[in-house]
């Protein structure tokens, strides 16, 4: 399945090279869409969790959406995000190049190029109110709490409940209503 | 009295029911109106409840881009068959998921419309935003069947029909009811009224059976009948004691005439008759003169029998019972002419004219004594004309028959007409026409006596007539 996706990824790659230009710009669109999608997403989540209020010293400490590895949004998130506010808290975008450098942060986008690591910053966030948002396969069963999923050109959630909760977080149902909901593994 | 029109019964059911079915109208046309709109608010604050849900519940679906949890979201609108449509619309306008699926226009907007309520023929439309926290997501549209509405307010409307129909019947009753406080003493003084009218019965008495003003007026009638029986007695009473004591008087004075008239009588008789032997017996030793003196004795003695006489005959006539019958007055009328043509034929030059048919019902022996003196002055004042005519004759006046007696001869001043009537007053010298003046008083009293009345017209030397009426009895 997997084998067939990169396959069919590669073969419209090598189409869009042979179509030169024209052909380029089209995958890449079409990578952007993806991306400016999971960017709003990200910036919805915002609206349907709530965080502990220790995670706010103050009535006014934005909402920090953090992103972890190689940023594939461009600007894109930071422009879904500006100028945005959730009840009176602004939301403000932070790049971390490691988990170390996570600091204050309620959202966390951890990105493809962290692959490797993503034991790791399980460990190293276990405990902490971050709601953890990855791509891959497996993520939120395994690594975090909601896991994107791409299916016949939509975007998809999956949420793990267990690690929300053992996390403080509290994910709107309404947000949950969108979810397929997975249990933890491993 | 007459019968009145329309009854005060009538008037105030008419009164009271105009009333109430005017205020029934109202209230029912208020109230309806008042159903309609509120129930149209109602629907209208039902519809928005129910828009907020909806949108509150898809806010996730739209922010999630996820239209078959927003189709799930609508398909919850099965359960009220009055909605009939709805949609979802993203941020953008464009038609994020529809109830029932797949509905498009005219039933749903292909595009998110203004937002805000819409009457549409028999559908209320409600727009409105979908909002997550202050961010708008989309919209939201829902189409309700008014039909369902229409049904209640027509249920509504029949409830209120039927309640206003039914208080009118109440009311028709109620007032048939209340009225008889009002119309029902009314009635009971108009009949006492009209009893009182038309039996001339000042006994009867209103019924009093109410305490208000009907009461107040029927004790006023009942009191004003009371007031009018006490002065009826009263003047009754008056009358019996004024009568009872004028015809004592009366008995009184007529025994007084008849009894001095009686008793002059026998002086008279004793003067005539000596002043008689005396002319008889001592005649020889009487000289002319004497001889004179003595027949003027005699004269004046046969003038005062004739007063008496006729005293006596008024005094009768008075006392007398009327006995009424049927009979020709110019047989009569002929009877005394001839009797005067007798007494005195050398009066050639005299006419009689007597009408025929002058049938009257009246005393036979009065109006002989009438006619006998009317007549017999006829001719006592044509004397000295040596021709004459007197007539004895009848005319129709207003209806009322006038008979008349009428001569051509020394007449009368009319200036002194009023005297004519009154016992002994004359408007001829003794010496000129011969008289008591008691004749014309006494045909005046058989005249009233008769009902009727009696005067005369006249000149000096012009002749006279005299007219009288009889009250016409039926035989």
């Amino acid at each position: 399945m997997d084998l067939l996706r990169r396959l069919l990824l590669g073969l419209t790659l090598s189409i869009a090279v042979l179509c030169a230009e024209g052909g380029a710009a089209g995958a890449e669109g079409r990578m952007t869409r993806e991306y400016d999608l999971k960017a709003i997403f990200l910036f919805q989540f915002a609206h349907f969790v709530n965080w502990p209020a220790s995670t706010f010293p103050d009535t006014l400490t934005p909402i920090t959406i953090g992103v972890l590895g190689n940023d594939p949004f461009g600007a894109g998130l930071d422009e879904v995000v500006a100028g945005e506010t959730v009840g009176a808290r602004k939301l403000v975008v932070r790049r971390f190049r490691t988990v170390e450098q996570v600091d204050s942060c309620h959202v966390l986008f951890i990105c493809a190029s962290e692959a490797g690591r993503l034991e790791h910053i399980h460990a190293k966030l276990m405990g902490r109110s971050v709601l953890t948002v990855g791509e891959t396969k497996d993520f939120a069963a395994r690594y975090g709490i909601v896991g994107f999923d791409v299916q016949r050109n939509r975007l998809k959630l999956r949420i793990n409940v267990a690690a929300a909760d053992s996390a403080k977080l509290t994910i709107s149902s309404k947000l949950l209503r969108q979810a397929e909901l997975v249990a933890s593994k491993g | 009295m007459r019968t009145p029109r329309t009854t005060i019964r009538r008037k105030l059911i008419l009164a009271i029911m105009l009333t109430s079915t005017t205020a029934l109208a109202l209230a029912g046309t208020a109230l309806t109106i008042h159903e309609v709109t509120s129930l149209r608010a109602l629907l209208a604050r039902e519809l928005a409840t129910r828009a907020a849900i909806l949108a509150a519940n898809s806010t996730a679906a739209l922010a999630f881009q996820n239209p078959e949890d927003a189709s799930q979201v609508l398909a919850g609108l099965r359960t009220d068959p009055s909605i009939v449509a709805a949609a979802l619309y993203d941020a953008r306008g464009g038609v994020f998921a529809t109830y029932p699926m797949g509905a498009s226009a005219p039933l749903v907007p292909a595009a998110a419309g203004a937002m805000g309520n819409r009457l549409e023929r028999a559908s209320l439309l409600v727009s409105r935003p979908v909002m997550e926290g202050n961010r708008r997501l989309g919209s939201l549209f829902l189409r309700s069947d008014l039909r369902a509405l229409d049904e209640r307010v027509r249920a509504q409307v029949m409830a209120i029909l039927v309640a206003v129909l039914g208080s009118m019947g109440v009311a028709l009753a109620l007032s048939a009811w209340l009225q008889g406080g009002i119309a029902q003493p009314v009635r009971i003084l108009a009949e006492t009224a009209k009893a009182v009218l038309d039996r001339k019965d000042y006994s009867v008495r209103a019924r009093a059976v109410s305490d208000d003003e009907l009461g107040v007026l029927a004790e006023g009638f009942n009191d004003m009948l009371a007031e009018i029986q006490r002065r009826d007695a009263e003047l009754e009473q008056r009358v019996a004691d004024r009568t009872a004591a004028l015809e004592a008087s009366n008995k009184e004075l007529e025994a007084f005439s008849y009894s001095v008239s009686h008793d002059l009588r026998a002086p008279l008789r004793a003067i005539d008759g000596f002043s008689k032997a005396l002319l008889e017996d001592c005649g020889d030793k009487l000289d002319q003169v004497g001889t004179k003196h003595l027949d003027r004795v005699r004269t004046a003695t046969r003038q005062m029998g004739q007063l008496i006489d006729d005293l006596l005959n008024l005094a009768r006539i008075s006392r007398a019972e009327l006995r009424r019958e049927r009979f020709d007055l110019g047989a009569v009328g002929k009877e005394i002419a001839a009797e005067l043509k007798r007494a005195q034929p050398e009066r050639e030059g005299v006419q009689f004219v007597i009408a025929e048919g002058m049938t009257v019902v009246a005393d036979t022996q009065l109006l002989r004594v009438v006619l006998d003196n009317l007549l017999r002055n006829a001719w006592k004042f044509t004397a000295k004309h040596p021709t004459a005519r007197i007539e004895l004759g009848q005319h129709r006046d207003n209806g009322h028959r006038v008979f008349f007696v009428t001569d051509d001869g020394a007449g009368f001043d009319m200036a002194h007409a009023n005297l004519l009537f009154a016992p002994f007053q004359r408007l001829h010298r003794q010496s000129d026409f011969e008289g008591t003046g008691v004749g014309l008083a006494t045909v005046q009293r058989i005249i009233h006596r008769h009902g009727g009345q009696l005067w005369a017209d006249g000149a000096v030397e012009r002749g006279a007539s005299f007219s009288f009426t009889l009250s016409e009895v039926k035989s």
